[in-house]
């Protein structure tokens, strides 16, 4: 927030320095160089779809930010950036929420739900009438 | 929020100033307020983007949740050799990019122009890559959808990894031509000293353009080629 304002002060635009660029691009050709090498040659089970998709955020989380510029950038975009994300995490969580778990609910009944009531207020009220 | 502050904080030095810079639009009071605004729409447009391509995400997930065992059978067919080498060359080029948009900041137009042609000349390997891949998959037979009559997988669901396959990576190619032709045209205009420290916005707005697209790739290289 201090830098946010420093930069509004001075009009001058965060220069990136090469060596953080090349750094940075090192990074990511060893992660991808990583990610192929525990997909492809070592057998992890189901952690390796885990490990796999957690190098691709750290490396998605490289770019995003230093390539471009997040870090030193007005923080609106980042905002907006993040909002963007949690949309993609809503989308993809609640619709695996349907689709994974589908067929599972083994006992959903053919009636509708109006049907059902109006059955479950029949045999209530028929229920006392049966006791008396 | 930071622009109104620059807005506020700039009303009164504004008058001070010497002379309005060409590039400024008179509905903008300075030239860093006009830059916040387009890279906040750039922003918001990049958003967009990842939503569109989250659709096809999801579908991703869901087939792959429901036949684990084809998506795995039929990632096999693709080669991570060639699918790795496009994630190098993507990745040098999100570098030249932002190398580009370093030296226009610095008012270094020869290196600012090497990096947009090496950017435009690496995606366009990426592209005869892709072409590749493409072909050699028609030609045994994997097509998307109704027309997959491969002999190689002959798994119930396997065509839908495909059909996945071709939608996603192919709508990727079309946004790495868009960004190759945008490139192009910011090698002309900085040819034409279009730019300069004081005004660079589209090369920094197409970098951002060219950086989401690399991220983009970041997921589907390892979701396609790898588990």
């Amino acid at each position: 927030m201090a830098h946010a304002h420093a930069h509004s002060g001075d009009h001058g635009h965060h220069i990136i320095p090469l060596k953080l660029l090349l750094s940075v691009f090192g990074g990511l050709v060893f992660l991808t160089v990583f990610t192929v090498l525990t997909a492809e040659f070592v057998d992890l089970g189901p952690f390796n779809i885990v490990l796999a998709i957690i190098i691709a955020i750290i490396k998605a989380g490289l770019v995003v930010t230093f390539f471009m510029g997040l870090k030193w950038d007005n923080r609106v975009n980042a905002l907006i950036f993040a909002v963007g994300c949690i949309f993609v995490i809503v989308f993809l969580s609640f619709t695996i929420f349907d689709t994974a778990f589908r067929g599972d609910i083994g006992n959903v009944g053919k009636q509708t739900i109006e049907e059902e009531q109006r059955a479950l207020e029949g045999t209530e009220e028929a229920a006392p009438a049966a006791a008396h | 929020m930071a622009t109104t502050s620059t807005v506020a904080s700039s009303v009164g030095s504004g008058h001070a100033e010497p002379a309005h810079p060409a590039h400024l639009q008179h509905h903008f009071v300075t030239s860093e307020q006009q830059f916040d605004a387009a890279k906040m729409g750039m922003w918001l447009f990049l958003v967009t983007e990842i939503l569109l391509f989250s659709g096809m995400f999801v579908a991703y997930t869901v087939y792959r949740v429901w036949h684990p065992e084809v998506f795995q059978a039929a990632s096999k067919l693709l080669d991570w050799r060639l699918g790795g080498f496009n994630t190098l060359v993507l990745l040098a080029s999100s570098l030249t990019v932002a190398m580009a948009i370093h030296f226009a900041q610095k008012d270094n137009r020869k290196m600012l122009i090497t990096n947009l042609v090496i950017t435009v000349l690496l995606a366009g390997v990426f592209m005869v890559v892709k072409y590749f891949e493409y072909t050699s998959k028609f030609e045994h037979g994997i097509f998307p959808g109704a027309h997959y009559a491969s002999h190689e997988l002959e798994m119930a669901y396997a065509p839908q990894f495909f059909s996945i396959y071709f939608i996603m990576t192919g709508i990727h190619g079309v946004h790495v031509l868009v960004g190759m032709f945008l490139m192009s045209w910011l090698v002309i205009r900085s040819m034409r000293g279009h730019f300069s420290s004081a005004w660079y916005t589209p090369v920094e707005l197409t970098g951002l353009y060219w950086h989401i697209v690399d991220i983009i790739w970041i997921f589907l290289f390892p979701l396609m080629y790898l588990i």
